[in-house]
């Protein structure tokens, strides 16, 4: 065997992490999605009277619940799916293979190192600056006599989708790598 | 005036020369994902001092024979 002939097969394959991203992406996509279709749905309808503070500080916290609730079930679900996958996979490549190698390549790619932490920590710093936008940006809004809604409602979007932006960072840093300072 | 360096590897030749070693069996050897080990070996990714030495132990080398790096200028 040449070194030419050394070339390692799926380097670009989508890692863990990568998959773990997505996931969170799309959970979240999908409860700020639900968020906006209900709240705005209500709004458009007529059921709820302007400056009723009341019902959008519910819907926020009914959606922030809902969004806990579907990341926990979704990651939990999401988890024990590639656990099998992984399995089957190694079953397929190898039939002779134990259940304790199994487990062993089960967590060596669920493995969270140096890296993985680096990148948490540079995307955070993504979703701080969107929510601390979002923040002066409600702020502004009481300045320019908008009502106390649409504070509520800027507030709790630039959070939603500075944490949805933290993902895509996430996802740009697995592919493109990440320098240290 | 500090100097810009640039940080080259030759993770993929020792592997080579290590019966083939693949990028699984190095990142269980350091403790780490294959995806780093994959960022490591293409230059995408500077690993920790720590990991840097886990990496040439793996290999049973010295953590320059590892990685060195050449002077780019000043920045």
């Amino acid at each position: 065997m040449s070194i030419l002939h050394y070339i390692p097969k799926g380097d670009f394959a989508t890692s863990y992490q990568e998959k773990r991203t997505i996931v969170s992406i799309v959970t979240g996509a999908l409860v700020l999605a639900a968020y906006c279709i209900y709240a705005f749905g209500q709004y458009q309808s007529g059921t709820v009277v302007p400056g009723d503070l009341k019902f959008w500080a519910r819907t926020i916290l009914i959606f922030i619940g809902i969004g806990i609730a579907a990341s926990i079930v979704i990651q939990i679900v999401f988890h024990i799916l590639l656990s099998i996958a992984t399995a089957v996979k190694r079953k397929i490549l190898d039939e002779n293979i134990d259940d304790k190698e199994i487990e062993k390549s089960i967590e060596a790619e669920m493995v969270e190192d140096e890296m993985d932490k680096l990148i948490d920590l540079k995307s955070t710093r993504i979703s701080f600056i969107f929510a601390g936008i979002g923040f002066v940006a409600a702020l502004l809004s009481l300045i320019f006599n908008y009502p106390p809604e649409v504070m509520l409602n800027i507030m709790f979007i630039s959070f939603s989708i500075g944490s949805l932006f933290e993902g895509f960072t996430q996802l740009y840093f697995y592919r493109k790598g990440i320098r240290n300072g | 005036m500090a100097k810009n360096f640039e940080i080259s590897n030759n993770i993929r030749r020792l592997r080579f020369f290590a019966n083939a070693m693949t990028q699984q069996e190095l990142a269980e050897k350091a403790g780490v994902s294959r995806q780093t080990i994959i960022a490591v070996e293409a230059g995408k990714y500077s690993p920790s001092l720590e990991l840097a030495f886990r990496i040439a132990d793996a290999f049973g080398v010295k953590i320059g024979e590892v990685f060195d790096y050449q002077v780019k200028g000043d920045s």
